[in-house]
């Protein structure tokens, strides 16, 4: 795997080591070995059916993997359910159809995990949210409900929910994949700034462009294996596997 | 090809045929010779049965039978002699559940701040201090009987003072109250030994439309969080939960609640010692309450299933753990989705109340055909004939009570903004 990490200290906060997952017979997961470092921007890219959201959601247990190990910042992944929630605790995450309760307001929404889960004072969680909310460019919309924005709005409040818990991991799986051309780019921009500012970030996303400007790596799946991890440059210009290359003809 | 038409400002309007009284009539109804036959038969048809409605309506029918009925609709024999004793001064207690009633709307309306149940609060209490000025008599109706209904006023705007000046104001506090309310209601008809005023009056006695709200009420507030229960359970990892609460829907849902009511008067008392302290009236209310649950449980795991899994996969995923999951994230979005199956459930449940006739109680349905069928004046049957206008008023009052529950719930759906998403 590749060690060059943005950070002066390497320290692994994700390490993957011989993951399998079988969905009944079909064997989603054969054998993931890989390490995230702190810092680092993580792009996974493969396509339909190889595994890559299922290896995400792995990662904070929304999937559970029957060999192998996972150990996030320092937890070891075991059906010890303290151990989940502390990791959850830990990692945010992002899908692609928001999944945002349309019960609740979009101050709610992002409130709700910090004042339940992490016990802060609401007026505390109140003001989180609107700082958030800013740094995702809409604090007006604080009051309304998720059904009343479009679909770019809905997902950078989906960040900044993510975010309120404070993860120093933050996943996102195909996060731009359900929204109409014009938006995707202000979703982009959130992640962009996200990654400046040394968040760790395991992304499946289809956004080339975006791959090669931020990612520190990509990661290829196919058939449940990885077959390319290789900083942008490399993948798109040197890679090393027939694969890639027939999968980024098909997509470019 | 296509024509490229240049951009414009101006709306046409829609051609004349397709707007006015006119144009509907033509397009509903005789859009074709088939639609024409079939608009002038209905129409016959329809106009026949309203003719000869009427006719009965103003000209035939005879509503003395109601009349003479009074008290007896709202309270069955619970002022009678054999219930109430000799002095027959039982009349004041349904009375004063009916204050305690308009007391917790008038909280209601504080709390809510208006709008509906403010609508709701004041159309109910006038339509029941109204009754203080019927010309004739609903039960032996002194002046007392009648301040009484005029009472209904004052508690009103008390329960609003109450909910608005002091810290009771929170639907947290009206709903403790409300419950706190229906068990004074409880104690207040049942009586209680030795006090002055207050002589028990036997469950056997309870009756009439009383019965039936008393039953509908306990019923819907008792089931609602048994049904969310058993909803939870059926879907729980837990197999002896699961199992548990399959077979308990399953048994309640499979049996026709007239058999229940049967068996729990039969059976029970088989299984149980002689003097077993459970009443039959009790025993009925216990059966309609979990039949109606089984119910409930259905229709809300209807509502959980329609939920998409990556609410509850957000949920997880933000660190809640599975309990504040189901209870701020699942449960909400279900119940919402489901007020109309549930509210039909609870409609339902409050026709079936009439039902208690099964173990002798006199609800209002079997009170009013029973008095009609049986009542003897100077010898004679004089309301025998009188069935169809008793069965066409009871079924005007059930309709007012169900109507009204789907009304309001309309209106909450509306509130909650379902089927906008």
């Amino acid at each position: 795997m590749t060690n060059n990490g943005p950070m002066d200290a390497v320290e692994d906060i994700i390490v993957c080591r011989d993951v399998h997952k079988w969905y009944g017979n079909f064997h989603a997961l054969r054998g993931v070995t890989t390490t995230v470092q702190k810092g680092e921007v993580v792009v996974i890219i493969g396509p339909s059916g190889s595994g890559k959201s299922t290896f995400i959601r792995t990662i904070n247990r929304l999937e559970q993997h029957q060999r192998g190990d996972i150990v996030v910042d320092g937890i070891e992944l075991t059906n010890d359910i303290r151990n989940i929630d502390a990791i959850r605790r830990d990692v945010g995450m992002v899908f692609q159809s928001f999944n945002l309760f349309p019960h609740l307001t979009v101050q709610r929404n992002i409130t709700l995990a910090p004042t339940k889960v992490r016990k802060m004072p609401s007026h505390e969680a109140d003001a989180v949210a609107m700082e958030l909310l800013e740094r995702v460019g809409i604090p007006e919309q604080a009051d309304k409900y998720p059904a009343q924005l479009s679909g770019g709005q809905q997902q950078r409040v989906a960040i900044a929910r993510a975010l309120a818990m404070q993860p120093n991991i933050m996943l996102f799986d195909e996060p731009t994949s359900a929204l109409d051309p014009e938006m995707i780019k202000e979703v982009l921009e959130v992640m962009r700034e996200l990654a400046e500012s040394q968040m760790t970030i395991l992304a499946v996303s289809h956004e080339l462009g975006f791959a090669r400007e931020v990612a520190d790596r990509i990661v290829m799946f196919d058939e449940g294996q990885i077959v390319e991890d290789l900083p942008p440059d490399e993948f798109f210009n040197n890679p090393r596997h027939e694969r890639v290359k027939h999968f980024l003809s098909q997509i470019l | 090809m296509s024509t490229i038409t240049e951009p414009t400002t101006t709306q046409l309007p829609p051609p004349r045929s397709e707007t006015g009284l006119v144009g509907w009539l033509r397009a509903n109804l005789f859009s074709s010779g088939f639609n024409t036959v079939l608009t002038v038969v209905v129409g016959a048809l329809a106009g026949w049965a309203l003719w000869f409605g009427l006719l009965w309506l103003f000209v035939d029918s005879d509503f003395t039978v109601i009349k003479t009925l009074g008290g007896l609709l709202l309270i069955g024999q619970y002022n009678s002699e054999q219930a109430c004793g000799e002095a027959r001064n039982c009349f004041w207690r349904p009375q004063v559940a009916l204050l305690l009633v308009t007391l917790m709307l008038g909280m209601s309306w504080a709390v809510a701040g208006g709008g509906l149940t403010k609508r709701i609060a004041i159309l109910v209490t006038v339509v029941v201090a109204l009754f203080a000025f019927l010309p004739y008599s609903l039960e032996r109706m002194g002046w007392d009987v009648r301040l009484l209904l005029v009472a209904n006023v004052p508690a009103l705007l008390l329960g609003w003072a109450l909910a608005r000046y002091t810290a009771l104001g929170t639907w947290r506090w009206v709903a403790i109250l409300a419950v706190v309310a229906f068990l004074l209601t409880l104690v207040l008809l049942r009586g209680l030994p030795g006090v002055p005023g207050l002589q028990p009056v036997s469950l056997l006695y309870w009756g009439g439309l009383m019965l039936n709200l008393l039953l509908a009420v306990a019923g819907i507030v008792v089931s609602f969080p048994i049904g969310i229960a058993l909803a939870l359970g059926r879907r729980s990892r837990l197999p002896v939960v699961k199992l548990l609460c399959v077979v308990f829907i399953e048994v309640f849902r499979g049996v026709p609640l007239i058999t229940l009511l049967f068996m729990s008067q039969v059976l029970v008392p088989l299984a149980f010692p002689e003097n077993f302290p459970l009443d039959s009236l009790l025993r009925a209310a216990i059966i309609i309450t979990l039949f109606s649950a089984a119910y409930t449980a259905e229709n809300i795991r209807g509502g959980l299933q329609a939920l998409h899994p990556g609410q509850a996969e957000a949920a997880r995923a933000l660190g809640l753990p599975g309990w504040q999951t189901t209870l701020l994230i699942s449960l909400p979005q279900a119940i919402r989705n489901v007020i109309p199956a549930i509210v039909g459930q609870f409609i339902a449940l409050f026709k079936d109340t009439s039902l208690v006739y099964i173990i002798g109680m006199l609800d209002i349905v079997e009170l009013s055909r029973k008095f009609a069928t049986s009542h003897v004046e100077n010898g004679m049957l004089p309301y025998l004939d009188d069935v169809h206008e008793v069965f066409i008023f009871l079924a005007v009052v059930f309709w007012i009570f169900c109507f009204g529950m789907s009304y309001v719930s309309g209106r909450i759906e509306r509130h909650l903004g379902v089927g906008e998403r």
